[in-house]
């Protein structure tokens, strides 16, 4: 006998609007993302928590969306890539990443930005070392990843990329 | 995946109690990124989750100058990482976690979730190994404390119980002259898991060692002090010779691994060197290479 599995409830604030839905507890923070929300800027690479192309922003706090269960964030506060523009106006990074070539293929950038971002909520102006730390856990296999440490840096005010 | 009930426990009387009740059908979850990845291959398929984020016994990082510091299970890696009062008296343990995985994983996983895992070539339990780290176990009905190297048994497994869950690691405050240091041997740059993994601390003063203590993880089925290795250097005057001497012991005494990560063989090399090189800059000897 096939039954459907149980729902649960959530209310959650995603890019500062209200969430509500239901949801099987198996359902993955990604997949709640991109499959129910249709916020599919929030990229799967790996799957395995090892490229960080998933990455959101939960409570102020960076993690692989493909990593949780969407029912572990009942009541959270998430940011997703959606959430960086202001309308037309494009985030700092959005800008900087544009300005200083932080990207070629573009399926990183999403996690990219969302780790540089809740690295600068944190460290307004943190070194190129820091930068290259705290975007340790996202993988981008075209730039080699100096353009993208020269976007953050821009970003911040810090330097001007190339 | 297949789909499992979510339970929400609030407190460790009532977690426990569903893990009587569910017993092997059922996985606790704190953090859960090692045991999202196990759901997802299918390695395990419990019928039933038990959250442990809403359990106020499993929070909190605390320094007293008594009792040390107590580290609630839930602590998230990234909170060891950044806590003042682990980088002031437990420097090393505070390096550890700033290199533990990767950022966003510190973000989600816990120090006790990491424990409970048991996986040898993850950090914490070595590192903690040479702070005299206790765990605090409880039931429905009781709490029991034990030493953290009674807690790790073997290979993916230490001594709770299927009705007990870690409530907290507490470690007893640094004797005084202590320094500290953590490494891992990678095999390769790219590699996050260690071939081998040293944590050393030693109470050095006047140019004598009154205490070594020297764990070796990453390995082994779980991560060990090595007291011959500790002996060597005890109460002497630390010495190029006596650490070559030492790291010799280490790689002896080691009951090595030996599977498609490293040959027993290669593993003991390694542990020789690594320990070599982390006890020449523990004690600010020249380095002979």
């Amino acid at each position: 006998m096939i039954t459907s599995p149980r729902l649960h409830p959530l209310a959650m604030t995603i890019n500062g609007q209200p969430v509500q839905a239901q949801v099987p507890a198996r359902r993955m923070l990604s997949d709640f993302l991109r499959d129910d929300l249709h916020l599919t800027g929030t990229k799967r690479g790996c799957e395995t928590g090892a490229c960080g192309a998933c990455t959101v922003i939960v409570n102020g706090r960076p993690l692989k969306s493909c990593l949780s269960l969407a029912v572990q964030h009942d009541g959270a506060r998430i940011q997703t890539v959606e959430g960086l523009a202001d309308g037309e106006q494009l985030h700092p990074l959005q800008a900087s990443f544009e300005r200083c070539g932080g990207l070629q293929c573009g399926y990183c950038t999403p996690g990219m930005l969302m780790s540089a971002c809740a690295l600068l909520d944190r460290t307004p102006k943190p070194s190129a070392e820091q930068v290259r730390q705290e975007l340790s856990g996202n993988l981008c296999r075209c730039t080699g990843y100096t353009q993208i440490v020269e976007s953050v840096l821009d970003a911040a005010g810090a330097t001007h990329g190339n | 995946m297949v789909d499992f009930e979510w339970l929400t426990p609030t407190s460790v009387a009532e977690a426990c109690r569903l893990a009587t009740e569910y017993g092997d059908d059922a996985r606790f979850m704190a953090g859960g990124t090692a045991l999202m990845l196990a759901l997802r291959q299918r390695l395990v398929s419990p019928r039933a989750l038990i959250s442990l984020a809403g359990l106020p016994e499993l929070k909190g990082l605390n320094w007293d100058d008594a009792n040390g510091l107590r580290i609630g299970a839930f602590t998230l890696q990234d909170e060891l990482a950044r806590h003042p009062a682990v980088a002031r008296h437990y420097p090393m343990l505070a390096h550890l976690a700033r290199h533990m995985a990767n950022p966003q994983v510190r973000h989600q996983g816990t120090i006790g979730g990491n424990l409970c895992y048991g996986d040898p070539s993850t950090d914490p339990p070595t590192g903690l190994l040479v702070w005299d780290a206790e765990v605090e176990i409880a039931n429905a009905q009781a709490s029991r404390r034990l030493p953290l190297r009674d807690f790790l048994v073997d290979y993916f497994t230490t001594a709770l119980a299927p009705d007990e869950l870690l409530v907290a690691v507490h470690l007893p405050p640094p004797p005084p002259d202590t320094r500290g240091r953590y490494a891992r041997h990678m095999r390769t740059a790219a590699e996050h898991r260690p071939l081998v993994a040293v944590a050393t601390m030693a109470r050095v003063a006047e140019g004598q060692c009154s205490e070594l203590r020297l764990a070796v993880g990453a390995s082994s089925v779980v991560p060990r002090r090595l007291s011959g290795a500790e002996a060597v250097l005890t109460g002497r005057a630390p010495t190029t010779a006596l650490v070559a001497e030492a790291a010799d012991t280490a790689a002896h005494e080691l009951d090595a691994l030996d599977d498609a990560r490293g040959s027993a063989e290669f593993r003991r090399a390694m542990v020789r060197v690594t320990v070599r090189r982390e006890l020449t800059a523990l004690f600010e000897l020249p380095d002979p290479t």
